[in-house]
């Protein structure tokens, strides 16, 4: 900072001013500023000014005017600083608000869940009830009125887990086995209700199948069941079209495979576009741009009469699809296991 | 069943590259599995649905490609064999098997031509010698599984068809000795079994490579028996597999004299030219009547008739017009008349026949339609809607939500089972899932003890599930958490989670579910005692909450000295005790509440919920809530001893209350304190 000498002239003076002023970054410095240039006595204009009580006229004349320019200035400058420096102060009781938040707490849903309700979601919409019904069944509701009698050999397509003690709970017969399929739930349902009949079942279903990238003993199954005057399996193409865009984006398209299940007739496995290529064809689809997402067919007539419904007044469709499966071709899981592990690495991916 | 395209090709004209079969083949019943080149040749392996036994050969294969190409098939016909003397054939079980046929044959046994075995090994069938081979041909080609016996072994040099008797056994052709029971059939000569019926063949009886003359067998064995029997033996083979989804019963004839023509021309013997063919009761081909508005009005599309027509005939079916319908003869035809060939022994019904129409003409052909809606649908169950308000409280509070298997290890399920027995599997997968949870928290402890030899800290972890007892299936939920209460914040103090945390958690699901939840001392062997409760509503108790058992843990590989609190309620309990149905709105009150804190010097021993229950009943009606807001020992207070502070709230929806009733009811409250429990106001 150069001493206070009047000798260099007040617009040398005001350029020494205007470095120092840009170099003021806090209020005590904008302070001190003030005094040194504009403060009673002792600062650059007071040294002005008195210079300018002693000074000859030529003088005055001279630079009289530029002390007094010099002044304005300086007050003008400080005064317009001081605002700008207010405007960016902290106040008093700031916080800083880069610190991280407190979060309230929240949990993540299961993946599964998370379809369970989009597919329950869905079929709401299309007018169907969902329904949830028992785990542990009689072989009369899980095979037998499913067209599966007694040594069909379609039993050995669903690998039954059975228990080691028959249960009698409530009337019927006992219960024997884990039911392998939501399918036991439709028989339940039309046994009560005589037709039109539109719902889908939900829920675990089990089978002895080894644990590995694709197979748990315990898995869930969404099954729908449509009964009334004149359904037809066009029907239940245009059902699961809807579903399939409805759960994998606008665009996939679906087709149906001839198949085979004892409880329908016709019977389709469904494929969806693979969703990964588009069905051009890549890995993820086998190179054949399809993907197997279900079974479904025409509600069989041996079904209806078990039920006591008449084939000749009814048709039906029904379908039956993996949750997991869907689970897993949706956000490119590659390991089931990973559902049941309940890692919550995993399971926080989901959000809710 | 994995064909030969060069066999293929020996009776449809289908030059199309194997891919393109594969692919039509695919959306027409029959998925391509896989495909490999073997030689000049391609191996085309195909699922065959458990309906289809007729698909489990060429010919049957190379029919329902000529059908989706529309291409006549040529079927393989040697000339018939006569009627005649062979060998003496008595059936004696005609229940288990309605036909059996055998052909003699002179042989010279030794290897099979190139070309014969190539054929056997590219479908997977090892080449044994040229006889045995020649059944396997035969079984390949037209499905019909045959065997040979070597006729010298035969004692009595004669075939009886019967039950096994019991006590006897065989040792098959896989060396092994089988013991047999009357519920299977055998094929035996005068004294003993040389063959399960259907099943495999015996080893006494073998063909060798000194055997001179053999008899061939064809044939037709009921399709449950072959089953049951297998299944008991646990033996299963390619004849097995065949005969126990049904074969075609005319065929036994027509598959001996291939293999008697097989045998001559690959030069391995020279067969009698007679077949004994014992048939006593042959059964009439089907016919089913398929009504022309029937397939629109199953399928919601149209196939032209002469589409219906041809597809129909390609597979074998005769199809005629029917005009016996609704409007009687001299009418247009209302559909036809379809006889089912013997073979497809899946078409019972009229479904079938429009399966098979439907099918071929393509479901690609399906428009996209919706089913009408005829009246308003159903509610679903309201489980849904009940798990759905308990899911989302948890979330909110900071739980995430498990899905573990319902079943779980004995040793696991045993603290939970409250003296019921387990609900236990037959035949589990393996000792960890050998019984039905009869708790969620089993499989919680689990995936705690996952998360946390896992790196994870802090974890809190519900489920919403089924549990299991021999009574009943309840759903529940099931809560656990351990680790910090508070999550880490750099403005704060770190708190583990405690039982207050957890019974929290349980007070604020009553709160949405509208239920008062009451909380008595519990005494389970999961949990601790002095640090758990039973909950319960309206007197019965639907849950526990608590800092579950370090030996609980230990066993579940917990971490030890990890504080785990655990929970479950019964929510069908839950449910039941909610006024859902009755709820009504209350007005908002109209007049100021009035406020009093109130300090009591009281006994250690005794509870808050004691002290609390003495203020309600000493209480005026216009007490309306009641809360500790602290509770206080140490200095200044005297030794066995603790301080309880209340914060009462007095109001009346009627008018506003006067300081003097309010303290008047104070004091009523202060004397009931100080005369039933001996406390001291502070």
């Amino acid at each position: 900072m150069s001493p206070i000498d009047t000798s260099i002239g007040p617009d040398r003076a005001r350029e020494l001013f205007r470095a120092e002023l840009a170099d003021v970054r806090t209020d005590a410095e904008l302070q001190a500023l003030r005094m040194r240039w504009v403060g009673r006595k002792g600062s650059w204009v007071a040294a002005f000014m008195e210079a300018l009580a002693t000074a000859t006229p030529e003088q005055k004349k001279a630079f009289g005017r530029g002390a007094n320019e010099l002044k304005n200035e300086v007050e003008a400058a400080i005064t317009e600083r001081e605002a700008a420096l207010a405007a960016t102060r902290q106040p008093a009781n700031a916080v800083d608000i880069t610190l991280p938040g407190r979060r309230p707490a929240f949990g993540h849903r299961h993946p599964l869940s998370l379809i369970r309700d989009e597919v329950g979601a869905i079929f709401t919409r299309l007018g169907y009830q969902v329904l949830e019904g028992p785990e542990i069944e009689d072989d009369y509701h899980n095979f037998e009125a499913l067209n599966m009698p007694e040594e069909h050999p379609a039993r050995d397509m669903q690998d039954t887990l059975y228990l080691a003690e028959p249960l009698r709970i409530g009337a019927g017969q006992p219960l024997t086995l884990l039911r392998t399929h939501t399918s036991a739930m439709q028989i339940r349902h039309m046994e009560q209700h005589a037709p039109p009949v539109r719902l889908v079942a939900i829920g675990p279903v089990y089978r002895k199948d080894n644990l590995d990238l694709t197979h748990t003993p315990m898995f869930h199954q969404v099954e729908g069941l449509v009964v009334g005057k004149g359904v037809t399996l066009a029907d239940l193409k245009g059902t699961l079209a809807a579903m399939a865009e409805a759960l994998f984006g606008t665009g996939i398209g679906i087709r149906f495979r001839p198949s085979f299940f004892p409880y329908t007739e016709p019977s389709a496995e469904v494929d969806i576009q693979c969703i990964k290529c588009k069905g051009s064809g890549c890995s993820m689809c086998k190179r054949t741009g399809w993907i197997e997402i279900l079974g479904s067919g025409m509600v069989h007539p041996a079904v209806f009469e078990a039920v006591g419904y008449d084939p000749n007044e009814v048709t039906g469709f029904a379908f039956g699809m993996g949750v997991e499966r869907v689970a897993l071709l949706k956000w490119g899981a590659e390991d089931i296991r990973l559902f049941y592990e309940n890692d919550l690495r995993f399971l926080e991916q989901f959000g809710l | 069943m994995k064909v030969l395209l060069s066999w293929i090709r020996e009776f449809v004209d289908v030059p199309e590259p194997a891919e393109d079969i594969g692919k039509l083949l695919s959306v027409r019943g029959l998925a391509l599995e896989g495909l490999e080149s073997h030689g000049d040749d391609v191996v085309m392996d195909f699922d065959v649905t458990a309906n289809r036994p007729d698909c489990l050969s060429m010919i049957g294969i190379a029919r329902e490609i000529a059908t989706a190409y529309n291409r006549p098939l040529t079927v393989p016909a040697a000339p018939p064999l006569t009627i005649g003397a062979s060998v003496a054939v008595t059936i004696e079980a005609p229940e288990l098997c309605p036909r059996y046929a055998g052909a003699v044959a002179d042989v010279t046994v030794g290897p099979s031509p190139q070309w014969l075995q190539d054929r056997l090994t590219a479908c997977g069938i090892r080449s044994i010698s040229n006889v045995v081979d020649i059944t396997n041909y035969v079984l390949l080609e037209l499905g019909q599984p045959m065997h040979a016996f070597d006729l010298a072994k035969l004692g009595g040099g004669a075939i009886v068809v019967r039950r096994a008797k019991s006590g006897e056994s065989i040792t098959t052709l896989d060396g092994k000795v089988r013991s047999l029971t009357p519920e299977m059939l055998v094929i035996a000569d005068a004294s003993r079994a040389q063959a399960i019926g259907g099943v495999m063949g015996g080893a006494d009886s073998e063909v060798s490579a000194v055997t001179k003359r053999i008899v061939f067998e064809a044939a037709y064995f009921k399709p449950s028996s072959v089953r049951a029997t297998s299944k008991a033996l646990g033996l299963k083979t390619d004849a097995s597999t065949r005969f126990e989804r049904g074969m075609d019963v005319t065929a036994p004839a027509r598959a001996m004299a291939r293999a008697c023509q097989l045998l001559e021309q690959i030069g391995a013997g020279k067969a009698s030219g007679t077949i004994q063919d014992v048939y006593p009761a042959p059964q009439p081909a089907a016919s089913l009547v398929l009504e022309r508005a029937r397939l629109p009005g199953l399928l919601g599309m149209d196939v032209p008739d002469a589409n219906v027509e041809r597809i129909l005939r390609s597979l074998g079916f005769t199809v005629a017009p029917h005009t016996g319908g609704p409007y009687g003869d001299g009418h247009p035809s209302d559909g036809w008349t379809v006889t089912t060939p013997s073979w497809r022994v899946d078409i019972k019904r009229q479904v079938d026949l429009i399966e098979e129409v439907g099918r071929h003409h393509g479901f690609e052909h399906l428009p996209s339609t919706f089913p009408g809606v005829q009246q308003a649908p159903a509610s679903s169950d309201p489980r849904i809607v009940r798990d759905r308000r308990v899911r989302n409280a948890l979330l909110g509070m900071g739980f995430s939500e498990a899905i573990t298997f319902a079943f779980v290890e004995a040793i696991a399920a045993e603290p939970f089972l409250a003296g019921d027995s387990p609900v236990a599997l037959a035949n589990p997968l393996s000792e960890k899932f050998a019984v039905m949870r009869p708790s969620l928290l089993p499989g919680l402890i689990d995936a705690v003890s996952h998360n946390r030899r896992h790196g994870r800290r802090d974890v809190q972890l519900f489920e919403i599930g089924t549990r299991f007892s021999p009574r009943a299936e309840t759903r529940g939920v099931g809560f656990a958490w351990t680790g910090l209460a508070t999550a880490d914040h750099w403005s704060g103090a770190r708190r583990e989670v405690d039982f207050f945390d957890l019974k929290g958690v349980v007070e604020q699901l009553a709160a949405v579910s509208l239920v008062t939840l009451t909380f008595v001392a519990a005494d389970v062997p999961y949990l601790v005692k002095g640090r758990s409760a039973a909950i319960a509503v309206n007197g019965s108790t639907i849950g526990v909450c608590g800092l579950l058992d370090s030996g609980v843990g230990d066993r579940r590989d917990l971490p030890s000295g990890d504080a785990v609190y655990v929970g479950e309620l019964n929510l069908d309990a839950l449910t039941a005790a909610a006024p859902a149905e009755t709820l009504r709105a209350t007005p908002l009150p109209r007049y100021p509440w009035v406020v009093r804190d109130l300090s009591m010097l009281v006994d250690d021993t005794l509870s808050a919920g004691t002290v609390r229950g003495t203020i309600r009943s000493a209480a005026p009606v216009t007490l309306s809530e009641v809360r500790e807001f602290d509770r206080y020992q140490g200095t200044g207070i005297p030794d066995g001893k603790i301080s309880l502070s209340f914060r009462l709230t007095f109001q009346s929806p009627e008018r506003t209350l006067t300081d003097e009733e309010v303290q008047a009811g104070m004091q009523h409250i202060i004397d009931a304190l100080t005369r039933d429990l001996a406390a001291t106001q502070r």
